[in-house]
């Protein structure tokens, strides 16, 4: 976290303590846990937010027992989830078979250090940011195919090889459809990134890029349409089939976690970050978010599942041509301009 | 510049370790907490309730390979691209042609997987 | 009863056909011709009625046994320990054809004649399950209802008929385990040594712990990479002995379990076994007890296409309309415990009429459904059939030509989906339908987006009846008022005269006894033609009552739709073709 960031949080004062070596580090691991315990929680709210919001599109009530309006529902789930028996299957290989919820949930979590809040208040202000956030997010894919690989259950190893598939090609796309704006900006600083959309949302010249981005995303997340790699109608619980307890729960947050990583993705990079009149920069920034994430809950409330053949010819015969003609286009049009 | 790099990294090396860290804490409360009570059903593979027939490290789908190298293929390109895209402006039209060929040839390459059937699944 | 014109027809024919063969003709209360054959002959006859017959049989509607040996009332029929019934059935010429096989001993066998009807294997199986009556060429393991430790065969006359007969039943550890084991597939129990000796050939379980087969049904598919190669449906987990029950139950006791049958149908089951009772009894049902009758059997075949629907979407992924429709459905149920006082089972018909005349206000309640639940089907079909995902998933998937369903058994629905506009509420109406305009839709594909199609075009064929239903309603009693309407109708006079009371008494205690005779009349199900072969001896309990199901056959024609596709093309016929366990097993 630069200087500037602690200027931000109001924390000046810590500047002369920063001398002392010990306090620095000290305060540092306090941030630390600050933002990872915050970022989970957020992920926690969201299962209650996802159910609240998907049962008012199904005519229904949802969670609304447990607290004011249901609020306190996740911690329930979450104490139910730490008294539940959690073995590891005696044919599973038992080394992989705890590291693989362990990737998802830091790998997703490191790719919000990246995610600039505000202008001043990022994690780690990397001038790589964008590669950062794609080398964690295919780390991803270790986390999913080794589960189901090691589970050593017919249904989690179709899973996990079909995520590992699914996850590594959509990966592809969501780098090729970043190159444009990489073009754009000229730098893989998000936070430079953002400060390019003072006048025009990249959104609006990167439309096929953000499209492309969009579906990789839901690739990437495993969410409806594209869950095949769980989809509980075929595989029964895929890839996770064989997990129990809180290893199974990290999945379930690894997932939501990985959805808010996305809708903040999205917003920094195609939606102007927290660019906004009026309100502060971070309300603006949780306010994009949050349309996001209610606009992945819709999805997941309206649209069935294609088959899994379905969805790679979706990736390679029209999402990836798709990508290469957006950049050789957004690469003559700047041209053309700078001419 | 450097020492604002170096720390960056830093704080990433830090968020590392404290989010290992809180998944090994999580595991391990758990683990005070729940109650063992093995059972050999429980202890058996989940597949409908049903004995399984045959391994299921079993040879699979040699589809999901060819992906795979797709996926190298592709991959490598973006990496190409990316220090393009960041050069982009400097390069002006001379890198921008290279680059279409490069494009080009690769598009090649996807044509004739796709006319090969290796992009069908069955 | 008397020998039908059909039945000299079709006498004349075969006796031209195969000299020497020795025919008798058994007069039936449905008036299907019925004839008796030599067992080693029937394969041949049933080959030429099949095929060459100058009217054939292209279906086989239904294939069973009796246990003969505790019946009275046999007159003119040859001697036999146990006989073999096959039932084929013309579409194009609507009719039907009854064969019967006698067989003497303990443990007769006869030819198998799945060499011209392969859709008799399921039937055989079960026949040697249930009966003991063996086929040559049944598979290694051929229990197809009871679980591969069962003893003995529960349909016969000396098998018991409670659980409580039958001693403690005590579950070890090593017995579970034991029966776990006898569960598993072995590829080589269903010839497929071949594939499994492949390398790249998996065998996965679908079933019966499955979210997506739609109830406890255990299919074995054998996958190269996705593809699936092989397919074996084991069913039986849902048996539940309706048909041993049918032997116990009085005539009247047994209709709510016929409820049970297809869960979803409700009434309707009440409707296909009450056809043939009827029958049997002479009973004339009055014309109001029709027409409420229809109006319920519509709310259910609503209720249980709405359920199909929703289930279906989500089998292909989509969360939401399973939820929309569940609450209409609930609507359905408000209406139906308005008039019946129950919601899915209400076992409210009765031999003769139904249980009670409608609630005041009734009108009100279908008038509100009908307005409330029609613009609803448009969005459901935007949400469901429009979906671009949908149709990529559902176009093509498991199509099933007219000719192959029809050899196969299939009826309702599925059967229409391809093409075939053939409905009994049309060509065999009953219990009043021809008085109803309504529309009979048909696709073309036969695939599963036509299957589900077809059903959502039901649903506002279904409102169109019961809209009939609510102008035309006639006035008039609601039982009839013969002998053998059960219970029997209580008038001012019966408390005050000592022979109606008995009379009443007994009619309602020990329930109608039903004059000895045959009789099957099927109708339009839910999910395609449900008929209940009753067979009285003259008691007050039926002697045999068989039922043909309509899932039976439909689950039957899976390996055959999904050969050559995935997974995921499996969970979509499955469905797509709206069947209940409950159905299949009985």
């Amino acid at each position: 976290m630069s200087e500037a960031a602690c200027h931000a949080l109001g924390l000046a004062g810590f500047g002369a303590l920063a001398t002392a070596a010990w306090a620095t580090v000290l305060y540092d691991l306090v941030i630390v846990l600050v933002v990872l315990v915050g970022v989970l929680s957020i992920a926690a709210g969201l299962t209650w937010f996802e159910r609240r919001l998907l049962s008012f599109f199904q005519d229904r009530l949802g969670p609304n027992r447990v607290g004011p309006a249901g609020l306190l529902q996740p911690l329930a789930d979450m104490v139910k989830m730490f008294f539940k028996e959690d073995w590891i299957p005696p044919f599973a290989d038992p080394a992989l078979f705890v590291l693989a919820p362990a990737i998802i949930i830091v790998s997703v979590l490191l790719a919000f250090v990246v995610v600039p809040v505000t202008g001043s208040f990022v994690i780690a202000d990397l001038n790589i940011g964008l590669l950062f956030f794609l080398a964690m997010s295919s780390l991803g894919v270790y986390s999913v195919a080794l589960a189901g690989w090691s589970s050593a259950s017919k249904y989690s190893v179709i899973g996990g090889l079909r995520a590992a598939a699914q996850m590594m090609s959509y990966e592809v796309f969501m780098g090729l459809a970043l190159t444009g704006v990489v073009l754009l900006s000229g730098s893989f600083d998000l936070n430079r990134i953002v400060a390019g959309q003072r006048g025009l949302w990249y959104v609006v010249p990167q439309l096929p890029g953000f499209l492309v981005f969009l579906l990789a995303g839901f690739a990437e997340m495993r969410r409806i349409p594209f869950d095949l790699v769980e989809a509980e109608s075929e595989l029964v619980a895929g890839y996770r089939t064989e997990y129990s307890g809180m290893k199974s729960g990290m999945f379930l947050v690894g997932e939501y976690l990985g959805m808010t990583l996305i809708s903040a993705l999205i917003v920094t990079i195609y939606f102007g970050g927290w660019l906004g009149p009026g309100l502060p920069g971070f309300v603006w920034f949780l306010i994009k978010i949050f349309i996001f994430i209610a606009f992945f809950i819709l999805v997941r409330a309206t649209l069935p599942r294609p088959r899994y053949d379905q969805l790679m010819d979706l990736g390679w015969k029209i999402l990836l041509p798709l990508c290469l003609v957006n950049l050789a286009v957004t690469g003559a049009i700047i041209l053309a301009v700078q001419r | 510049m450097t020492t604002a790099f170096l720390t960056n990294w830093i704080y990433v090396a830090v968020f590392i370790v404290a989010g290992a860290a809180m998944v090994v804490g999580i595991l391990l409360m758990s683990r005070l907490v729940y109650p063992i009570h093995p059972s050999p059903e429980k202890y058996s593979t989940y597949e409908c309730g049903i004995e399984p027939v045959g391994d299921s490290w079993h040879p699979f789908a040699v589809r999901y390979h060819i992906f795979a190298l797709l996926f190298l293929v592709f991959d490598v390109e973006a990496i190409f691209l990316f220090p393009w895209a960041i050069t982009f402006r400097r390069l002006g039209t001379s890198g921008f042609v290279e680059v279409l060929v490069f494009i080009a040839v690769l598009a090649v390459g996807l044509a004739y997987a796709w006319l090969k059937g290796a992009l069908e699944w069955v | 009863m008397g020998v039908a014109r059909e039945a000299v027809e079709v006498v004349g024919e075969l006796a031209a056909r195969f000299p020497g063969l020795e025919l008798t003709v058994q007069p039936t209360a449905d008036e299907i011709p019925t004839l008796w054959i030599a067992a080693e002959r029937a394969r041949e006859v049933i080959a030429h009625l099949k095929t060459e017959a100058a009217m054939t049989y292209p279906m086989l509607y239904d294939l069973t046994a009796i246990d003969e040996r505790e019946r009275s009332h046999r007159e003119g029929q040859p001697a036999s320990d146990f006989t073999v019934v096959y039932h084929l059935l013309s579409l194009e010429h609507n009719r039907d054809v009854r064969l019967k096989v006698a067989l003497l001993g303990e443990t007769p066998t006869l030819p198998t004649i799945t060499g011209v009807f392969p859709a008799a294997a399921w039937y055989e199986r079960e026949v040697w399950d249930l009966f003991g009556v063996g086929f040559d060429g049944l598979p290694v393991r051929p229990r197809l209802l009871m679980p591969p430790w069962w003893e003995g065969h529960p349909l016969r006359k000396e098998s018991t008929g409670r659980g409580t007969e039958r001693g403690r039943l005590t579950m070890s550890s090593e017995r579970a385990a034991e029966w776990q084991e006898m569960l598993a597939f072995r590829p080589e129990d269903w010839g497929l040594e071949e594939l499994a000796a492949d390398p790249e050939v998996m065998f996965l379980n679908v079933g019966p712990q499955h979210g997506g087969t739609h109830g406890v049904v255990h299919i074995a598919v054998g996958l190269r990479s996705e593809e699936i190669v092989s397919c074996v449906v084991q069913i039986g987990y849902h048996h539940r002995a309706a048909e041993k029950m049918g032997e116990r139950q009085t005539w009247h006791t047994f209709i709510p379990y016929t409820d049970r049958v297809d869960y979803l149908g409700g009434v309707v089951n009440n409707l296909a076994y009450l056809m043939s009772a009827e029958r049997l009894a002479g009973l004339e049902v009055p014309e109001r007890a029709q027409v409420i009758r229809v109006m319920l059997s519509e709310l259910y075949r609503i209720n249980s296409h709405l359920l199909f629907y929703g289930t279906f979407a989500q089998d292909i992924g989509a969360l939401s309309p399973v939820f929309y429709m569940f609450s209409d459905r609930e609507r359905i149920h408000d209406i139906t415990t308005a008039i019946t006082g129950a919601r899915m089972h209400p076992g409210w018909f009765r031999l003769g009429g139904v249980a009670d005349d409608l609630p005041d206000g009734w009108q009100e309640l279908i008038r509100d459904l009908i307005d409330y639940l029609t613009p609803r089907l448009d969005e459901y079909d935007a949400l469901v059939l429009g979906s671009r995902i949908t149709r990529a998933r559902t176009k093509g998937i498991g199509a099933l030509d007219t000719a192959t369903a029809i050899e196969w058994g299939v009826t309702g629905p599925n059967l229409r989906a391809g093409g075939l506009e053939w409905d009994f509420r049309k060509k065999r109406p009953y219990s009043g339908y021809e008085r109803f305009e309504f529309e009979v839709p048909i696709a073309d594909g036969g695939d599963s987006y036509d299957r589900v199609w077809v059903r959502s075009q039901e649903i506002r064929q279904s409102l169109r009846i019961i809209a009939q239903c609510l102008e035309q309603m006639p006035d008039g009693p609601i039982k009839s008022h013969q002998p053998l309407a059960a219970p029997p109708i209580k008038e001012p006079g019966t408390m005050h005269h000592i022979e109606t009371l008995i009379d009443h008494f007994l009619g309602v205690s020990w329930g109608p006894v039903i004059p000895p005779g045959e009789a099957c009349l099927g109708i339009e199900a839910t999910k395609g033609n449900n008929g209940y072969y009753l067979v009285s001896d003259g008691t007050e309990s039926a002697y045999r009552s068989r039922i043909r199901s309509p899932s039976f056959p439909h689950l039957q024609v899976l390996p055959l739709m999904a050969e050559h596709l995935m997974v995921p093309d499996l969970i979509t016929i499955l469905g797509s073709i709206d069947f209940v366990m409950a159905d299949v097993d009985r």
